[in-house]
């Protein structure tokens, strides 16, 4: 494993701690969170999160944002509940599913490799794909496949399999990106787009390989959704536009882009779910969820970015340091 | 007749603005051509009043991205604003001023609040503003427990089905209003070249002697003022609070003021262009309506557009 590998790994480990000091404490103080219904639903509450927010966190670590992510989810869960319209079986069904999501996302990439900006370029496509989900299933409900709803729903204990897919994705996508030569690409793509094309990068096929990600992330984790709806919404996926960003946040990748690592993001999407959990667990009404998510939001923002200005001002006081007295 | 030669010399250097005012027209003249109604002026009115709160929300949101920024808290803001101002003013006329100052004052807080969180602590925008966004949602859900109560004065819902002579309808008129107020703040002030300055490059601005991020403050409360307004035009239409009215405006103003020409990065385009943009979105929904498009293709339909645009600007060099 490399150096730098290593530095962005060690950086996680606050949120790691944060992340497990809240499940603790929520654990010790309420009993029915200790309980083993509660962990299958916190489990099944965050794959979606994790898959959809690995993804976003590739999006974001090339200086990019997904902003459709939350379409893509809710088309993925109405093109499963209309399985007998789109495909007719489980396998065909799920191929198009995922290639729906790979489609979209390419469609994103050859949109900001044409200029138009990220935000501008999927916010279009968050809104024509929103259309496409309705058009496909109107309203909720449809009939899942029984082959897919078969294996959605499996679990190994008390842990689902989505739970076990999800985390075997953020890996692999940490791993490809923390190891691979792609991911010293994204980067450096992230870090210095200019900087990296003159040193040789193909940065249009970083970026164009980096939305495809994205997007087939997102319909994987419309069916963890489907998992837990047993059925199809066209309006399921809307809040993990925000929510995956602010995992990804959360997880320490800086939304400048090219600075990060995915299993911050695993954690902050654990840490996420958590909070949702502990607070239906106290039965918090969803107004002050909102107000709790928004404030969590907004309070790490302001962390991540006070420990920024920190590196900063000990680099001026080094300088300063450089060519003082001593 | 030279400020006139002087627009057209401006209009000939933007070519996004012939770009966006042409389509206006195109779907306006299209708008008339589908129904038997045509393009009798009292139509075409009446449209523009309707979505005079589009028009107002958009002039907001283009201070907001003139700075570099973008603003995902003006949905929430309406919302607000229709509550605040359905139960304050309570259907009594002779609450009305209050109602109204109350409302906007609440909506300038929220305003400040995104601006010292992006200017002064140095946030994200679009995080930050979502974030204050989700907190004011939770905010109007806590206070109305979902049920919220109160409604329109008489007098004040004047302003969406009165009429300036039997002729043009007052809200069309204040969205007129304010669009020449703040373009001309823009344009023709030392407020608006510094602006601008602001927008384009922040650091430079702030070495030449401008105090860089109160402009950015300022634009974020002008942007919630102006949704403040906006709900207030709606709850006018409406005539009671509803919870969720204010939702669709966030995405539909930015989609607006891109489309009038203003770029993300900041400093280029402004609110000339933006009044376009919201032509633009209005008759499009207006033209899918009126043939019974079913609601899921007017969705895909504004994706493409705005995509299309996006890639049109690209493609004549503006904003880069």
């Amino acid at each position: 494993m490399s150096g730098s590998t290593l530095h962005n790994l060690r950086a996680t480990v606050p949120i790691w701690a944060f992340t497990a000091l809240l499940i603790l404490v929520a654990a010790l103080l309420s009993p029915p969170f200790r309980t083993l219904t509660n962990v299958t639903a916190l489990l099944s509450l965050a794959a979606p999160l994790i898959i959809v927010a690995t993804g976003q966190a590739v999006a974001i670590l090339m200086a990019g944002i997904d902003l459709s992510v939350g379409s893509v989810m809710s088309l993925a869960t109405a093109l499963a509940a209309s399985y007998a319209t789109f495909g007719g079986g489980a396998l065909v069904n799920t191929i198009l599913i995922l290639v729906v999501g790979a489609a979209i996302g390419t469609l994103n990439g050859l949109g900001v490799i044409a200029g138009v900006h990220p935000l501008i370029m999927t916010l279009s496509t968050y809104i024509a794909v929103r259309g496409l989900a309705l058009f496909v299933l109107p309203s909720p409900g449809g009939e899942v496949s029984g082959g897919l709803l078969q294996f959605v729903t499996l679990q190994v204990g008390v842990v689902p399999v989505f739970f076990i897919v999800a985390v075997a994705m953020a890996v692999v996508v940490w791993y490809a990106t923390a190891e691979s030569t792609w991911g010293r690409k994204l980067y450096a793509v992230g870090s210095n787009a200019s900087n990296a094309e003159k040193s040789g990068i193909n940065r249009k096929a970083v970026i164009l390989v980096g939305f495809i990600v994205s997007g087939l992330l997102a319909s994987v984790a419309g069916l963890a959704l489907v998992s837990r709806l047993y059925s199809g919404d066209p309006l399921a996926g809307d809040p993990y536009t925000l929510n995956s960003i602010t995992a990804v946040v959360l997880g320490g990748v800086a939304l400048t882009g090219g600075r990060g690592s995915i299993i911050g993001v695993l954690s902050g999407a654990l840490l996420l779910s958590s909070i949702g959990d502990v607070l239906n667990m106290f039965g918090v009404s969803s107004a002050y969820q909102f107000i709790a998510t928004g404030l969590t939001l907004i309070v790490a923002l302001y962390v991540y970015n006070v420990g920024v200005f920190r590196r900063d001002r000990s680099a001026i006081s080094a300088l300063l340091n450089k060519g003082g007295v001593g | 007749m030279t400020s006139i030669g002087k627009a057209l010399r401006y209009a000939a250097r933007r070519r996004d603005l012939i770009i966006s005012y042409g389509l206006a027209l195109i779907l306006l003249i299209v708008s008339g051509l589908i129904t038997s109604t045509g393009l009798q002026p009292n139509r075409i009115l009446t449209i523009f009043g309707q979505n005079a709160p589009l028009g107002v929300a958009a002039i907001g949101q283009t201070f907001v991205l003139l700075s570099g920024g973008l603003d995902l808290s003006v949905g929430a803001v309406i919302n607000l604003s229709n509550v605040i101002v359905s139960e304050v003013m309570d259907g009594q006329n002779g609450r009305i001023p209050l109602a109204v100052v109350v409302t906007l004052l609440v909506a300038a807080l929220v305003g400040l609040i995104n601006g010292v969180l992006v200017a002064k602590a140095k946030l994200n925008p679009l995080l930050t503003t979502l974030a204050v966004g989700t907190v004011v949602q939770g905010v109007y859900f806590a206070y109305t427990g979902g049920q919220p109560t109160g409604s329109i004065a008489p007098a004040f819902r004047v302003v969406s089905n009165g009429r300036i002579g039997d002729f043009l309808p007052w809200s069309f008129v204040a969205w007129l209003l304010l669009w020449a107020v703040t373009a001309f703040l823009l344009y023709r002030t030392v407020f608006g070249r510094r602006f601008y300055a602001v927008g384009a490059n922040e650091k430079a601005a702030w070495i030449s002697g401008i105090s860089s991020s109160w402009y950015i403050v300022s634009a974020y409360v002008a942007s919630a003022v102006c949704a403040g307004l906006a709900g207030l035009l709606l709850s006018s239409y409406i005539g009671r609070a509803s919870i969720g009215v204010g939702d669709p405006y966030t995405l539909i103003s930015i989609a607006a003021v891109v489309i009038g020409g203003t770029a993300f990065t900041g400093g280029v385009g402004g609110l000339a262009g933006t009044f376009a943009g919201v032509v633009v979105m209005v008759f499009i929904a207006t033209i899918l309506s009126t043939l019974n498009i079913p609601t899921a293709a007017q969705f895909v339909t504004q994706g493409i557009v705005i995509a299309s645009m996006m890639l049109l600007y690209n493609r004549i060099g503006h904003g880069r």
